[in-house]
């Protein structure tokens, strides 16, 4: 079985799921993990699929075309062997959110944070609310924290973005119990 | 006094409501002894209920005592007949996973605080506050007995769901 990221991106309206999936069972593929959502205006599409035989785009031929017609942006990545395997991470969960009045840099400081030390981040959304005098920009994120990296740890070295950007920052482990 | 296979998911067993008891007889009591003796093999895990090992009635068995998380706070080995919440209240978020579900755990929002009544393994009805883990572990195994698995809690795939961390 060879691996594809398929990402389609368009206006939002209702059939777009329909009309990709309905093309992809066709050409027999198998769909695995999957994440759609309406961002902006736009319905976005990314999905990790497996084809026993489709080993390139060329394999999908002209499958895709009435996907463009209907003005959807459609792009093929092509994964090595395992990459449709998904890494062991161990470690706490930590959620984070960060908001405050909008401004440019807020996910980037955030982020730069957490990768000088190496956390994982493993889902991110953000969102633009609030009216249009006071935007308020909102992320939520999680991650995986390594061992013997704490709560605290985080906030602490999430303050001075704090004081800097002036947004609110809140970070909260949640437990991973097996019941 | 026997450890049972865990019944794993897409057994059709695990979403049927189970049978309510009408009296604790020996059958009962064999069933609960069945729950603990599995519950203490896993290692691992802090409860289990009677549908996860093939038994469709309202028995189930927690023990959250002896995890980091519950140490503190619990009632020691609870066995409970035909449990019931009768009050709830707060909200506590908790990254679940299920023996009936393995590899996977999923972010679940529970009452953080819950009245629960049941019948014990000697017949008589109790009533006790539960909070925290402990709680959560109750309400958890609640939901097998009425074919609820923590996939029917979780709010998002998209955030909420991964392999589990390393056995």
């Amino acid at each position: 079985m060879n691996h594809f990221a398929l990402t389609i991106v368009g206006r939002d309206r209702p059939g777009i799921v329909s009309q990709v999936t309905e093309i992809l069972f066709n050409q027999g593929c198998n769909l695995a993990d999957s994440s759609c959502s309406i961002l902006g205006g736009q319905f976005t599409m990314i999905l990790i699929l497996g084809h026993p035989e489709f080993t390139n785009l060329a394999s999908f031929g002209e499958a895709f075309k009435p996907l463009e017609d209907a003005d959807l942006t459609v792009a093929l990545r092509v994964l090595k062997p395992g990459g449709e395997i998904r890494p062991q991470i161990d470690g706490d969960i930590c959620m984070i959110s960060v908001y405050g009045a909008d401004k440019p840099g807020i996910v980037y400081h955030v982020a730069q944070v957490l990768s000088e030390k190496q956390v994982n981040i493993t889902d991110l959304n953000t969102k633009l609310v609030g009216t249009e005098e006071r935007p308020v920009y909102v992320m939520v994120l999680e991650a995986v924290l390594a061992a013997g990296v704490e709560e605290e740890d985080v906030n602490h070295w999430l303050a001075p973005v704090r004081d800097e950007l002036q947004v609110d920052i809140t970070v909260r482990t949640i437990p991973t119990v097996e019941l | 006094m026997a450890v049972r296979s865990i019944l794993l998911y897409p057994d059709p067993i695990l979403k049927q409501v189970a049978e309510p008891i009408t009296a604790v007889d020996e059958t009962v009591v064999s069933v609960i002894q069945d729950l603990v003796d599995t519950m203490v093999d896993s290692g691992h895990s802090v409860g289990v209920a009677a549908p996860q090992i093939g038994v469709l009635r309202r028995v189930l068995v927690v023990d959250v005592s002896k995890s980091k998380l519950g140490k503190d706070n619990n009632h020691g080995l609870l066995k409970m007949v035909n449990p019931e919440i009768i009050e709830k209240s707060g909200s506590k978020m908790m990254r679940e996973g299920c023996m009936s579900v393995p590899d996977y755990t999923g972010n679940v929002t529970r009452a953080e605080y819950i009245v629960i009544e049941f019948t014990d393994r000697n017949g008589q009805l109790r009533v006790i506050e539960a909070s925290g883990f402990e709680a959560v572990a109750i309400q958890h195994e609640l939901d097998h007995l009425d074919g609820l698995l923590f996939l029917d809690r979780v709010s998002s795939l998209k955030t909420d769901l991964y392999r589990r961390k390393g056995k």
